[in-house]
């Protein structure tokens, strides 16, 4: 396995203000709560430029990592829990859900896969990452640290790897 | 009627975070689902329902009576004016 | 090197079980737990769910979901016959939400529980948790085999658990995905699904003896975050894949995921019939269990695996008239198959599906 190319966006970043200064246009990226966004945004970021981009494809997986998931999130769903419910911030409590977004906005069929461990472990997330590539269909992934603490305080590392 | 559009519009833009959107930006019979129009999706109905629960309390038995109402705004001001109890 | 990745010890509890053999007795006799709950866990709208009536835990410092995963794990392991405090043994649990009821109180993150499951079995490993929505188990025991391939452990124990709350609860019926009665997997009327309580554990091991889990494959629809693809995409492609190499004449039945709303059994009607598997016998077992969401991969596998090795295909609890456009084989009442081998799907939120192969071993 070998890395392509990285990327980092600094923990408390505006996320509004780098999306539009990357000219994306993806209004949905507005409902997302803050660990799909900046999974989106890390994904647009290590992607820019590429020509054969949002041809489908299933030769590529999506492997998030995190200790926290989506626990900011889940915090806001609570808050309407008693009242009225809701299910746009309902949806965003499932730690994977991130790596849908990322699949939908580029057309990746291939797998998807959210794992969390206690701590940030590199040598742990190769070998993950590497046991992946024993799908023979995958070829390549976006894969990321990406560890909500709260709506401004985060890690997020972007990686594109190759098999 | 102008106002509860305008009412409408708003609450709509913030209930469905529809960013960088404002009610010029939403023509009154314009769909609201599709690839036309506002493109809203499942999920934004359900928000829509609690929307007119909570606003107007009307309460509408399912999804599927909800889009026959979210057809438009103009729809959506037509329904809520003949049937809201607050 | 034995490079057969075997299934060699099973742990289960359910509502209507407290042994994988007790859980299996009630799907044969078609049983459930599934009852109407009026303000339980606070919520404020009645629901139909399976949940466990004793709550208790297995000390004063573990929550019960915590304690529902040791228990599971310790009868898998018992099971096996292997000692979990080994540097060759590798921990994974599977769950969606783990301790979400306590929101706000402690540290509810997943890998704090996985690694209080670790700690109480003196297991050296850094344990992982796959939370990959409603698949979680199936991924979680993909996981689990890729890892043994490696050869860098010996055995892998992969446990998946949930345990229902007011915040799963209230979130489901805001999608207005829950059912009022008790669910009709790929019936005509089915309405919704049912939430389901349970804790699973299978030991992975390499083994000429027992169920092979021969192969897995997740696949994203990429298409709708909380909506099935309505081709099936995903759920076909990680079919197609598992079934590059197999027999199909050898397949007695697919565990689908059957969760009874009406957008997921038609998905998955429609993926099966795309890989060719439309004749090929399905039963569901959600009608039994409820969701168990981070459990369901597991529990069902085991319950389909103790069926086949009884060479029965189980009946599908509330289904009685096939309500899916794809004339799919549901079974509606207890048959026989030869139970050579089988496939195990299961669908989820964001999109992800999964696909698993099980062969039948030689006997011990």
């Amino acid at each position: 396995m070998r890395i392509i190319r990285s990327i980092d966006i600094p923990s408390g970043s505006s996320l509004a203000c780098l999306y539009r200064e990357h000219k994306i246009e993806y209004p949905k990226f507005f409902k997302m709560d803050t660990l799909c966004k900046l999974g989106f945004l890390a994904t647009e970021l290590l992607l820019e430029g590429d020509s054969d981009r949002f041809v489908p494809r299933e030769d590529r997986a999506v492997l998030m990592f995190s200790r926290n998931g989506c626990l900011a999130n889940d915090i806001n769903y609570e808050k309407t829990m008693g009242d009225y419910p809701s299910p746009s911030l309902f949806v965003y409590t499932l730690p994977n859900i991130i790596t849908g977004e990322i699949a939908i906005r580029n057309k990746y069929k291939g797998e998807t896969s959210a794992f969390l461990l206690e701590e940030y472990d590199e040598e742990r997330i190769r070998s993950i990452v590497e046991e992946a590539f024993q799908d023979t269909v995958t070829t390549s992934a976006i894969v990321g640290w990406i560890d909500c603490r709260s709506e401004s305080d985060w890690t997020c590392k972007a990686f594109l790897v190759e098999k | 009627m102008e106002d509860l559009i305008k009412e409408l519009k708003l609450s709509i833009i913030e209930a469905l975070n529809l960013e960088g959107m404002t009610p010029d930006d939403i023509d009154d019979n314009a769909p609201l689902f599709g690839d036309e129009g506002l493109g809203l999706d499942s999920i934004d109905v359900l928000e829509l329902l609690i929307l007119l629960e909570k606003n107007y309390g009307i309460r509408l038995a399912s999804p599927k009576e909800g889009q026959k109402v979210f057809q438009s705004i103009a729809v959506i001001a037509q329904y809520v004016t003949e049937n809201r109890t607050k | 090197m034995n490079k057969r990745v075997a299934c060699i010890g099973y742990g289960a509890l359910t509502p209507v079980g407290n042994t994988p053999a007790e859980c299996y007795k009630a799907a044969d006799e078609g049983r459930s737990a599934l009852t109407l709950h009026t303000g339980t866990f606070g919520c404020a709208n009645p629901f139909v769910a399976s949940l466990f009536e004793d709550r208790s835990a297995i000390a004063d410092d573990y929550t019960f979901f915590d304690s529902l995963i040791i228990r599971a794990a310790s009868q898998a392991i018992e099971s096996a016959g292997i000692d979990p405090a080994s540097g060759r043994v590798a921990f994974v649990l599977s769950t969606i939400k783990g301790n979400i009821e306590f929101i706000g109180k402690q540290d509810i993150s997943l890998p704090a529980s996985a690694a209080r499951m670790a700690r109480y079995f003196n297991n050296p490993n850094p344990a992982i948790v796959v939370s990959n929505a409603c698949i979680s188990g199936l991924a979680a025991l993909v996981q689990g085999r890729r890892t043994m391939l490696t050869g860098k452990y010996d055995y892998v124990v992969v446990v998946g658990a949930e345990v229902q709350s007011h915040f799963i609860v209230s979130g489901f019926q805001s999608l207005k995905a829950l059912s009022e009665r008790p669910c009709k997997p790929f019936d005509a009327g089915r309405d919704g699904l049912n939430l389901g309580e349970a804790a699973a554990a299978i030991v992975l091991g390499n083994s000429a003896y027992g169920w092979e889990l021969a192969d897995g494959a997740i696949r994203n629809d990429a298409n709708h975050i909380s909506g099935p693809s309505r081709s099936g995409e995903g759920s076909y492609n990680a079919l197609r894949y598992i079934l590059r190499e197999a027999e199909i004449d050898d397949i007695s039945f697919i565990n689908p995921h059957g969760t009874a709303t009406i957008y997921n059994d038609e998905m998955e009607a429609i993926a099966i019939d795309r890989a060719g598997l439309a004749n090929v016998p399905l039963f569901g077992l959600k009608g039994c269990f409820g969701h168990t969401m981070g459990a369901a991969g597991i529990l069902e596998s085991i319950i389909s695996m103790m069926a086949c090795d009884n060479k029965t295909i189980l009946p599908t609890k509330g289904f009685e008239n096939l309500g899916v456009s794809v004339p799919v084989q549901v079974s509606a009442a207890k048959r026989s198959c030869t139970g050579l081998s089988f496939v195990k799907l299961l669908s989820g939120f964001g999109g992800v599906n999964g696909a698993l192969l099980f062969k039948k071993g030689g006997q011990a």
